[in-house]
């Protein structure tokens, strides 16, 4: 439901291992194919040479150090920067309205989240088939959506907690007017395992 | 499901279930920092003249050109090591990196629910319908496979059958997608007061 960009992330994982396996790669097969070892010693002291040449070619007057050096370190700069934008970008999304209509004549209409939010966990709350239930409201692609989770006794039977919460939801819709978009997301997990069993129905 | 809502429904259960990889990319990108940040500071710290905190980079760069003379054994470890881990993550970040959950059709909106759920609900119907106690029964569902394992006590012999029966028409009712074929296995040995 974040507007996390997973393609970034994912981009940034396979960047990372591509970069690991050649880097691996190419020192383990530099000290165990002698063909390799013999080009790697051969490049070494010419690329030593050529790097010496250039540090000493791009020294600034004045301050008797190359600029390559001050230019990595830059870059060195900007590459974290970015990083730091990039990991707080994650999980982001939440909203605070869950309905904007200015189509009146006489000004816009707002209706805060909240409202759905409120009118829906308490709703959830009075069913013994629930052990926990949390309601939050998401931007997605600009469309306000409802997230609806709730967290099942054991055994329940999931048609019947998304058929409880899809009653709730059509009653909102009621209440509301029109239709919010909505996620049901039913879970298990420790309060769940702990909890008492449901009884059959 | 309203027409409208199509493809907003369609973008959410698919990263619904499916994993955003936030957690591997994150702890990637702080390594990448404070590499970085360390890179930098040593550099800076050579321009300013002062000694290394760990490795100037001059050295650095020249322990990089003569890797071979270094002792072969350590860098061929480390060096496969390293491309190793770089075959996992590239495998990671191609992989579709499915959650342990499904989405089951509802009109209003879109719902996914995860596989323990499901596995519970099947675990009290198959017991119910194999007459064996809710403790005996273990269900595991994966993406396409529902395992049903039951142990009956002994001398009240379970029909697989009917369980089967249950079990499948309860599947079928949830409108599971991916669908989830069952397999029930009753086990041969009972247990005494089970």
């Amino acid at each position: 439901m974040t507007s996390t960009n997973r393609f970034a992330n994912r981009l940034l994982i396979f960047v990372c291992g591509l970069v690991l396996l050649a880097v691996g790669g190419a020192a383990a097969a530099a000290v165990l194919v002698p063909g390799i070892r013999d080009v790697w010693k051969d490049t070494g002291a010419q690329v030593t040479d050529q790097v010496g040449s250039w540090l000493q070619q791009t020294r600034l007057a004045g301050l008797e150090v190359s600029w390559i050096l001050i230019a990595i370190v830059a870059l060195l700069v900007i590459a974290i920067v970015l990083l730091i934008v990039f990991i707080a970008r994650h999980g982001h999304g939440h909203t605070s309205r869950a309905v904007t209509d200015s189509s009146g004549e006489h000004g816009s209409t707002i209706v805060e989240s909240a409202v759905a939010e409120q009118a829906l966990q308490d709703a959830l709350g009075g069913h013994s088939e629930f052990v926990a239930s949390h309601v939050s409201t998401y931007k997605v692609r600009r469309t306000p959506v409802l997230k609806v989770s709730v967290t099942c006794r054991r055994g329940v039977s999931p048609k019947d907690a998304a058929a409880i919460v899809e009653s709730k939801l059509l009653a909102l819709d009621g209440l509301l007017g029109r239709e919010l978009p909505a996620l049901i997301q039913v879970s298990g997990g420790f309060r769940a395992r702990v909890g008492k069993t449901t009884r059959l129905q | 499901m309203s027409s409208s809502n199509t493809a907003l429904y369609a973008r959410i259960g698919r990263r619904e279930t499916h994993s955003s990889r936030s957690m591997l990319a994150i702890v990637l990108a702080i390594v990448l920092i404070v590499v970085f940040a360390w890179v930098g500071t040593e550099v800076v710290i050579a321009l300013l003249g002062m000694p290394a905190l760990l490795v100037a980079p001059s050295d650095m760069f020249a322990s990089a050109v003569g890797l071979p003379e270094q002792p072969a054994a350590f860098v061929a470890a480390a060096g496969i090591v390293a491309a190793v881990i770089g075959l996992v993550l590239i495998i990671t970040s191609l992989s579709p990196g499915r959650r342990a959950r499904h989405l089951i059709d509802t009109e209003r909106a879109v719902t996914v629910v995860d596989n323990e759920v499901i596995a519970s609900a099947l675990a009290r119907h198959a017991s119910y319908a194999g007459n064996v106690d809710p403790d005996n029964a273990t269900v595991s569902v994966s993406h396409r496979l529902g395992v049903v394992d039951l142990t009956p006590a002994s001398g009240i012999p379970a029909d697989r059958d009917a369980v089967t029966r249950a079990v499948t028409e309860q599947l079928d009712s949830y409108g599971l997608r991916p669908t989830v074929r069952a397999r029930v296995r009753i086990a041969e040995k009972g247990k005494v007061g089970a």
